[in-house]
């Protein structure tokens, strides 16, 4: 039971009614909680960080990963996000890899055989009904 | 309107590279309709590279340990770790920054291994450093809880473990700083990088392992994403032994990741080049 140092309150407000407010907490404890029962199994974090996406809105990040270790690319969105695809690409833009699943908790595992650099896309395909934004934390940890 | 807080959680918690594997999430759900899956969106390369933000580009010297060990190699990177006392003296917010990227490897490599009052000492120092950097005192705040715990002995090594990868991997890329700090979190973890790498490079010479060196050092997108903050920063800074030093060190870590392949060598040079900045911290 330790802390975790971890980001993030991103409070949004809106004008009207009706108006989304994205939970970038909410999706923070969700990840958090991952990465701290992920040390069970070996898991150790790079990094982590939440943004808001509207619909149809993306992430993307930079990371270099090494061969031979292995990599878990992970996402946690809000209650605003029905469904959030996690994209894996090569250094030169190729698509490796998506997580197929209909959810707001995407996840890939992925194991270079060369270290390189690597394009992860976090995108928001559904939000839930009503919504305008969502609350996105993403993670890579390895092992 | 938006406004962006960032605080610190004291939270307790229960808590071309081609894949030789990848997998993802199960799908046992029910086949979803095209609404609940939404548009299967595809990125093209140019879009990749305009919208990228490098807040995960830089593996931590705990990840760089992990890879040694998977290539085979047997070195503890904890037990290289020279015994120094690098004071964060000063004026030049720059150099300052590099030396709290240093200690801040230090610690995340040794937490585990070395006694307590060295653990103390480096991280009395890490929190100097970002005091005099102007760093948001959240992580002041962080450095102190870990340094009590370590004097009462509460807590597990394993558990500062997590909580020091924690720090390193997702606080302090994310900092605020009270006044500028455009570029300080760069030259810290190019502090941090710079440690490892001269670790790693010392671990390969002395196992003899030179064909691991392509895995473990060539990475030029790291590289060039120090460089480019250590050129900017210089524009405008007075001169400075230590980030002129980088600088260079930098300049000639570009020219060997350029390489397909990374010789003895080059392996050599490596470890003379980031030697050369460690040694004047």
């Amino acid at each position: 039971m330790r802390f975790l140092p971890l980001v993030a309150l991103l409070a949004t407000s809106g004008v009207g009614s009706g108006v989304a407010v994205a939970d970038e907490e909410e999706a923070d404890t969700c990840l958090r909680n991952k990465i701290w029962s992920g040390y069970n199994d070996g898991w150790a974090v790079r990094t982590a960080t939440t943004a808001t996406l509207g619909a149809g809105e993306h992430r993307i990040y930079l990371v270099t990963l090494y061969a031979g270790n292995e990599y878990r690319i992970q996402a946690c969105g809000d209650n605003s996000s029905n469904n959030l695809d996690v994209v894996l690409h090569d250094a030169n833009g190729t698509e490796i890899m998506r997580d197929e699943s209909v959810d707001r908790e995407p996840l890939i595992n992925f194991k270079p055989s060369n270290t390189d650099t690597y394009y992860i896309a976090v995108y928001a395909a559904v939000l839930a009904s009503g919504q305008s934004k969502a609350g996105v934390a993403t993670a890579v940890t390895y092992r | 309107m938006v406004r962006c807080m960032l605080i610190p959680l004291l939270l307790s918690a229960a808590c071309g590279g081609e894949s030789t594997e990848t997998t993802s999430k199960p799908t046992d759900q029910p086949v979803a309709t095209a609404a609940e899956r939404g548009t299967t969106i595809k990125f093209d390369p140019a879009t990749l590279r305009a919208e990228a933000v490098r807040i995960a580009l830089v593996p931590s010297p705990a990840e760089m340990q992990k890879a040694l060990s998977n290539a085979g190699l047997t070195s503890q990177l904890a037990q290289m770790v020279d015994v120094r006392d690098i004071k964060m003296t000063g004026n030049n917010k720059d150099q300052t920054a590099v030396r709290a990227g240093v200690v801040l490897a230090d610690i995340v490599l040794t937490i585990k291994a070395s006694d307590d009052v060295a653990q103390l000492t480096r991280l009395a120092r890490l929190k100097q450093g970002f005091v005099a950097l102007g760093a948001d005192e959240s992580v002041s705040r962080v450095i102190d809880d870990l340094s009590g715990r370590i004097r009462s002995g509460s807590g597990s090594k394993d558990d500062l473990v997590k909580e020091m990868d924690q720090l390193a991997g997702v606080m302090v890329p994310e900092l605020k700083f009270t006044e500028g700090g455009e570029g300080l979190i760069p030259l810290i973890q190019a502090g941090s990088w710079l440690e490892g790498a001269y670790l790693v490079s010392g671990a390969i010479q002395a196992e003899g392992k030179f064909e691991e060196a392509r895995n473990l050092l060539k990475q030029p997108a790291v590289v060039d994403y120090f460089l480019g903050y250590v050129k900017k920063e210089g524009k405008e800074r007075a001169p400075d032994a230590v980030v002129d030093t980088l600088e260079k060190t930098l300049t000639t870590l570009k020219e060997i990741a350029a390489k397909d392949d990374l010789t003895e060598e080059d392996v050599n040079i490596i470890h003379s080049a980031t030697g050369a900045v460690l040694k004047l911290l």
